[in-house]
Order: structure tokens, then sequence, then C-alpha cells
């Protein structure tokens, strides 16, 4: 029970993947001020931020639930904190009988998302109320791709949902980036993880200028910097499972260290480019984007998985 | 055996005594009822602790009956029969309080106690005779546990006493066809293939039996209406719980016992199932009678059950198992705090209600955890058996035939329609229980400890099987069931549950490190403008660009007219039929004598 604890809470979860996460959100700002022509933050800035906010007081919504408003947050690192430790023991190698598999995954990753909506209509505000509509139905609309394209790696890795087995089939085989089903599913897969990181073009139940930062709007103080905290694990956890599914996983062996690192890397900058260079869509189109087109090219990719190529 | 005995006729002898006595005394009935539903729960766990056997009955004078009173205790029947107990003891708890004046059924607990006898009976039965005698009896009851008080309310009742009439028929028949291929009225001693005519007709005569019972599309059309207007105790009672357990409880007898499935008949099941999950929780999702969403779900669920069953596998039974005894707790758990909430407020619609939480805290955390876990969140038990389906359906796939090849339709069917399920159950708790709190919901008070404590059980126990389902819950229930299996997934329950308490530790440390005692609270900011009590974003409209989608506008278009509802439909063609014959009742004598002449004439020349 210790190692589980040591696993959740230090390596590799809460400390080690808000701690990369962190510089992950850095190197996001990083890009975005370079893009935009501006000099952009120092190094830690996100980690002032989360202090920053943790001093700051909390204001809590007259007319809310006072405590669910409270939770939701927590429960939202749970769900961020739990899915990073399932995706990164098998990536970074680690044997151990306590992970997860795909479908647990998918549960897991939507965790913080109904945190945020749960706590934002707790919060009684009728922006929040709009953002929380938002955040519920751009989940609906990334599901049906999102679990397509997993569901193509479950066909390649031989009818195996267990990460680990994903890993040792691209080991043995190649990454699953390398077929023409692996670049369908990854180019699906990058639009979905866009979604479910809530950034532009799909920052729709955020949206600052439209709707104050919607879900997040009355969070304040620490229960904004659980938040935070739990965005910078998010910006860790669902890039690394990409690399997982179809770059090969990591490897912390040598020259592999830079390697896995850069893969990591190129994932963020990949999002981050798309986010610099699109403007923000609305929710019906962004639902027809996800239920029309990316379902066109996830059901490909798994047709195409089907025949092995 | 006296146990049996007991079990099953003493609820119903029970029932009929109560029938007799005045309506005057109804603590006194509800006492009674109270008692006599923790001995049925005793003896339900008494037979649970049964080893399997067939028990033979004499109870009556005449011998030559004795045939009928053969039961079958085997590993299934006595789990359902367990969970009859349970949910029997924790509703009428519950009734004790929530049956007032104003919702006065006549002979309520009678009727009530006669359900949980027939039910009892027909799960343990394995004779057809007796079971189409007790299953019939539930229809009754279910008839019976409504009150008809205008229009709508009376025609929900007729429809489902209709709708599972026909069934019962069509069980009739499919028993009939059995005895016909068989030669046997006992269950245990038939194991039919499904191949050749009669057997094929016979298992979806009985397919169908069930599916109407548990309430699967297309037949599915009576639980919406019923559960809209009967009481909330008799909607936890029988279509949200009873009914689930006894209508799957039956569909696995079928699948397990008394037919082989083929490739077609799984292929027919997985179809039926995966229609019912999409089309019920696509309705569920612009309902505005938080009853009525309710019923949806109860439909939408149903699929996951007949998906877990029509698979197959061991896996996949035990999923549809855990399925429906889960469904049946946080369901029913869901009908008794939407009870509790229209026996406070007197709301019907989200629309008109909101920021509950704070009035009802303990009915909150009820509807909160049963939402929860009903959308499949984990580590709830929702989350457990539908995991458990899910898994199924991809061991599935590894098998060939058509049916395997197309395991990602069912597969992501079931998944969408789990984020379905969270979609509109985020539409039910934000409209009841969070937002806005409103002024005249201000003297609401917490409902009585009668209703709120089985709430708080039901809500405890699904959370305890949630994290225990591995280690604890799906060994004792449902494995000796559905025979071993091999999990191909990884899901250590009960050490995330740990590490959610770890996290919410560590979540009160960062909330202490910071600032949290200078909390203070303030009106909601909705970007410098003045909020005002229009300025509200109703849970109503979360959904509107979803209903307004060009292919799926039409559906709910057509649904709206009934086109999807069976009842409906046939209840035209009849009404149709009646049109044409009635134009030949003109009123006019000259004409009836036309037709007895030409009828005469047409006789004699058949005749000579």
């Amino acid at each position: 029970m210790g190692k589980e604890i040591f696993y959740f809470l230090i390596f590799p979860g809460l400390l080690f993947s808000g701690v990369i996460g962190g510089f992950l959100s850095w190197f996001d700002r990083k890009i975005t001020a370079r893009v935009q022509f501006r000099q952009g933050p120092p190094i830690l800035q996100p980690f002032y931020d989360f202090v920053k906010l943790l001093a700051k007081e909390t204001i809590v919504p007259l007319k809310g639930s006072r405590l669910t408003f409270l939770f939701a947050p927590v429960f939202a690192l749970f769900g961020a904190t739990m899915s990073s430790v399932f995706i990164l023991l098998p990536a970074l190698g680690i044997e151990t009988g306590f992970s997860g598999d795909i479908i647990v995954l998918i549960y897991l990753l939507n965790i913080p998302s109904v945190c945020y909506i749960i706590g934002a209509l707790a919060s009684a505000n009728p922006m929040a109320s709009v953002g929380a509509s938002r955040e519920m139905k751009l989940i609906l609309s990334y599901e049906v791709p999102f679990l397509l394209v997993l569901l193509s790696i479950v066909i390649k890795a031989d009818m195996s949902i267990k990460l680990s087995e994903i890993i040792a089939v691209q080991s043995a085989n190649g990454a699953f980036i390398g077929s023409i089903s692996g670049i369908i599913g990854f180019i699906t897969i990058l639009m979905c993880i866009q979604a479910k990181l809530g950034l532009v073009p799909f920052d729709i139940a955020e949206a600052e200028g439209e709707i104050c930062d919607g879900v997040a709007i009355e969070y304040s103080g620490s229960a904004l910097a659980l938040i935070k905290l739990t965005k910078y694990i998010m910006l860790f956890a669902i890039p690394a499972l990409v690399v997982l599914l179809f770059m090969g996983g990591m490897n912390f062996v040598g020259i592999n260290i830079l390697w896995s690192i850069l893969k990591v890397l190129l994932v963020v900058l990949l999002i981050t480019l798309i986010r610099n260079t699109n403007p923000r869509v609305k929710i019906k189109q962004a639902m027809k984007f996800f239920w029309v087109w990316m379902n066109l090219f996830a059901i490909v990719a798994v047709i195409l998985a089907i025949f092995g190529l | 055996m006296i146990d049996l005995r007991f079990l099953i006729f003493l609820p119903i002898a029970v029932g009929i005594f109560l029938y007799v006595l005045p309506e005057s005394i109804k603590i006194v009935k509800g006492i009674i009822a109270l008692l006599v539903s923790a001995i049925s729960f005793f003896f339900a766990y008494k037979v649970f602790l049964l080893e399997p056997q067939i028990i033979n009955i004499h109870c009556f004078l005449f011998e030559k009956i004795d045939k009928f009173f053969v039961f079958n205790v085997d590993n299934l029947s006595k789990v359902v029969t367990l969970f009859i107990g349970f949910f029997g003891f924790m509703f009428v708890l519950y009734s004790l309080s929530y049956i007032t004046k104003k919702k006065k059924i006549i002979s309520y607990y009678s009727y009530y106690l006669m359900t949980i006898g027939s039910s009892f009976g027909a799960v343990l039965t394995d004779n057809f005779i007796t079971f189409i005698f007790f299953w019939g009896l539930l229809g009754l009851t279910l008839y019976k546990l409504i009150k008809g008080y205008d229009d709508e309310s009376s025609s929900a009742a007729k429809k489902s006493l209709i709708l599972i009439g026909a069934s019962d028929s069509i069980i009739i028949l499919g028993i009939a066809l059995l005895w016909k291929i068989g030669g046997t009225y006992r269950m245990s001693g038939i194991n039919t293939a499904t191949t050749g005519a009669l057997a094929i007709v016979a298992f979806i005569s009985l397919v169908i039996g069930s599916l109407t019972k548990a309430g699967a599309f297309p037949v599915h059309s009576w639980i919406p209406d019923y559960v809209k207007k009967a009481p909330a105790s008799s909607s936890a009672f029988l279509p949200a719980s009873l009914d689930k357990l006894l209508g799957i409880y039956f569909l696995a007898r079928i699948c397990m016992n008394l037919f082989e499935l083929t490739q077609w008949a799984t292929m027919l099941l997985l179809i039926i199932g995966s229609i019912t999950i999409i089309a019920a929780v696509m309705m569920a999702l612009v309902q505005h009678n938080y009853k009525k969403l309710l019923g949806y779900h109860a439909v939408s669920q149903v699929g996951y059950m007949v998906i877990g069953v029509g698979l197959g596998t061991p896996l996949g039974i035990a999923g549809g198992l855990f399925h429906m005894i889960n469904h049946a707790l946080y369901k029913s758990g869901l009908f008794l705090t939407a009870g509790s909430v229209e026996k406070r407020t007197g709301e019907e619609d989200i629309e008109n209600l909101g920021g509950l939480s704070k009035y009802m805290p303990l009915t909150f955390i009820t509807a909160l955890i049963c939402a929860l876990s009903i959308s499949g969140i984990p580590p709830l038990n929702g989350f457990a058996s539908k995991w458990m389906i899910y898994q199924g359906i991809i061991d599935f796939g590894n098998g060939s035939g058509l049916a395997s090849r197309l395991w990602v339709v069912w597969l992501v069917l079931a998944v969408f329609g789990s984020a379905l399920t969270l979609a509109s159950f985020i539409k039910f708790i934000s409209g009841i229980y969070l937002g806005r709190r409103k002024k005249e919901f201000e003297k609401v008070k917490e409902v009585s400890i009668l209703m709120w404590l089985p709430q708080i059980i039901i809500a405890a126990v699904c959370v305890i099987f949630g994290v225990f389902a591995a280690k604890l819950i799906v060994p004792a229930f449902i494995t000796p069931v559905s025979g071993a299996f091999k999990e191909i997934g990884m899901w250590d329950s009960q050490m995330v549950s740990f590490l959610i308490l770890v996290s919410i530790i560590v979540g009160f440390i960062i909330y202490l490190i910071g600032n949290i005692k200078k909390l203070r609270t303030e009106d909601s900011f909705i970007g410098g403008e003045k909020i005002q009590e229009e300025t509200n974003y109703s849970p109503l409209e979360f959904y509107k660009t979803v209903s307004k989608f060009p292919l799926l506008a039409f559906f709910y278009k057509k649904a709206e007219k009934k086109w999807f509802d069976l009842y409906d439909i046939f209840t035209k063609i009849i009404l149709w039929f009646n049109n044409l014959f009635s134009k030949a009742h003109s009123g006019i004598l000259s004409t009836y004598l036309i037709w007895v002449v030409a009828g005469l004439i047409i006789l004699l020349i058949i005749l000579i």
C-alpha cells in the first residue's frame, strides 16, 4: 500500500507530473509568446502562479452550493493524478501490478471535466452554466472519435487493452505512427486532445472574452490553484498517452532519454501551434467537426487497422 | 422445506388479509407490511445460503397439484431472491412516510406484499405454469400500484397493463411451443438449440416477454409513462428494481439454460441492446419532467444488461447480471430522491426547481452518488459493471462470426450511451439541486428519517458494490452464476478508492496551506452586469444544440409523434379497423337485414 501511495503522490503521480506539467505549461506559453513576437514568461512562472493563488483569498458564491463548489476541484485533481499514474507507469516502463487499461483511462480522463462541470453548476453563476453545458457537449463530441482511435490501437495491438502490451507490440513491430491508420489516428487524436485540454480552437467552455472563463469564472484563491494544478498535470498526462499509443512510449536509458523528452515536447508543440494559429469555433461548429469529420477519420483508421494497414 | 412456503405464500396471504382490513388503519397496515417484508428479507437471505437444489413443496390438500410446486434454488435464482427481499424491505420503509393521504392508493400495502410474494414465486419456480401465474399476477399488481387520478395517469396505467398483459400472452405461446418441442413444463429439463422454426419462434416470444418486463426497445414505452404518474415508491419498486431483476433474470434463464444461443440470436440481442441504450438516452436528454427522465434511463440501462447477457460468454453474462443488480440499486435510489423532492416541493419540472442541495443535503448526496454511478464514474458500482460488459465485448471480438466482427460498433455505442447518460444526469442534478437557490424553496426541509434512511443505505450500497466489486461482490453473487472468467483489463478498485481518500486529504492540506480562512461569500460575477431574477441559464437549454442537429431533429420530431411507440402504433391500427367495421353499423335496419340474408345465402352455398 505504501508503494501505491508513493506512485500516487510522488512519482509518477502528483508531484512529478505536476512539476513536469508546470514546465510544459511554461513551454506552451513561451512558444505562444514567440509566435506573437513577445518575450514570454520566465521558466518558473507557472509555479509562481500556483503559489500566488494559494496566498489569495478564496471567494465562494453566495447563492451556490458551497461544499460541492469547493470539493469539485479536489476530485478533478484526483482524476488527473490517477490517470497520469496509470499512463506514466507503463509509459516509463515501471513494472507493477497496479495499473489500468485503456477503457479505465477513458473514464478517468473524463473525471476532471465532469468535476469542472459540477463545480461550475454549484457556483450558480449563469455564465458558468453556459460554460458547463458547452463542456458537456464537447465531451459528447470528442468521446466517440477518441474511443474509435483507441480501439484502432487495440486492434493493432492484437486485441489487448493493456497499455504495457501496447508498448510491447510497438517495440517489437515499430511504432504505430509508421502505418497509414496510425497517421490518420494520430491526426484525429490530436484534435480530440485539443478539445480535452480545452485549448483554442475548442476552448469554447472557457472562452475568456465571451463568458469570462466559463466553468472557472467563480473560482479564486486555493480552489483556482487546484484547478491550475489539474491543468498542468493533464498537459503532461495526455501528450504522454499519445506518445505511448503512437510513438512507442518512453525509455530512460542512455540517449533514449533525449528522444523521450523530444517526443512529448513534439506533441505539446503541435497542440500549441494549433492553438496559436486558429480562432475559437462555436460549439455547434465544434460538434459538427467531431461528429462528422473526425468520426469519419476515426472510422477509416479503424477499418484500415482491421486490414492491418 | 418450510422456508420457501414462508417466502412465497406468507406475503401473498398477508396481502390478501390486508385487503380486507379497512383503509382507515393505514398505519397498522404499513407496520404489518414492514414486518412481513422484514421476515421475507430474512428468509430470502436464508434461501441465498442454501446449496443449489430442487425443492418440492407439499402445501395443499390435493396431491395432484404438487407437480406445480417444484422450486429450483440455483445460483441465479437465489441471488435474485436475495435482492428482491432487500428492495422489498427498503421501499416499504420509505412508503411508510411517503404514502400519505394525498398519495393514497387503495390497498397499497396489500398489493405491495402480493408483489413481493409473487416475485419470489416467479423467480424460484421450476414449473412454467406456476411461473406464468406469478408473472401475470405481477402485471396486475403493477397496474394497481399506480393511482388513476386524471386522464394521463389512467392511460399510463392502462398502457402498462396492456403491454405487460400482451407480453404475458406471448410468453404463453413460447411456453406452449417449448412444451411441443421438449414435452415438459419443467424449466430445468429444457435445453433447446435455437435452430428450427419452432425453437426460433419460442425463443423470440420468450425474449419479447422478458424484454417487455425489463423494458427494452421497442417494447419499453410503458415505463416512461408509468413512472411519470405513479408514486415514486411504486416506480422505485417495480419498473426500477423488481421488473429489471425479473426481466433480466428471465432473459438470463432463457440465454443460459433454456436455449443454446446461435450466432444470430446473439446478434439480435446485441442489436436490441445497443438501440435501446442510444434511443432511450437520447429521449432522456430532452425531458423536462425529472421522473420521466429517470424513466427513460430505466429503459436505456436495460440495453447494457441485454448486451451483457446476450454476449453469452461468462464475462459478458457476469457483467450483465452485475449491471442488473447495480441498476436496481442506483435507479431505485434516484427514484426515492425524486419522490422526496416531489413531496417537499410539489414540483415535477426541472425548470421550476433549483438550489435544493442546501435544504435537502442527504437527498442531494444520495442523488449525486446514484447519478455519478449510473453515468459510470469510477469507482462507483455503475462503472464496475459497465467495465465488465466492455471487457466482455472486447473479449467477444476475438471470436469469429459477424456479431464478433462488429465488436467495435457495440462497444462504441455502449460507451457513447454512457457519456449521454452523464450529460442528462448533469441536467438532472444541476436543475434540481445545484444552481441558484430560489426564494420559494427557502422553507423546504429535509425529509423524515423513514425516507432518508433507505436512500442513504442504497447510496452506501452503491459505493460499497463499486469499491469492493472485484474482490468481494462479484465472487459472492455473480461468479457462481456465470462461471469462472478472466478479466482482460486491469482495475484495482479498492486501491483507487483508498487513493481518493488520500487525495481528499491532500486537497484539505492544499486548502489549509492556502488562505482558506479568509473565505468570503459574494454574489456571482457575470461580467459586471447586475444579477436579476431573470438572469439565469436554465438547464433545459443545455442540450438544445443537440436536439437541433438535422438528423437528430428529425428523429425527435418523429418520437414526439410516437412513431417508435409500439403501443401507439398498434392502437392506431386497431382503431383503423374499428372505424372500418363501424361503417357497417349504420343503424339502418334494412341494411342489417341485407347483411343477414346475404350471410345466410353464403352459408347455405358453403354447406350445400
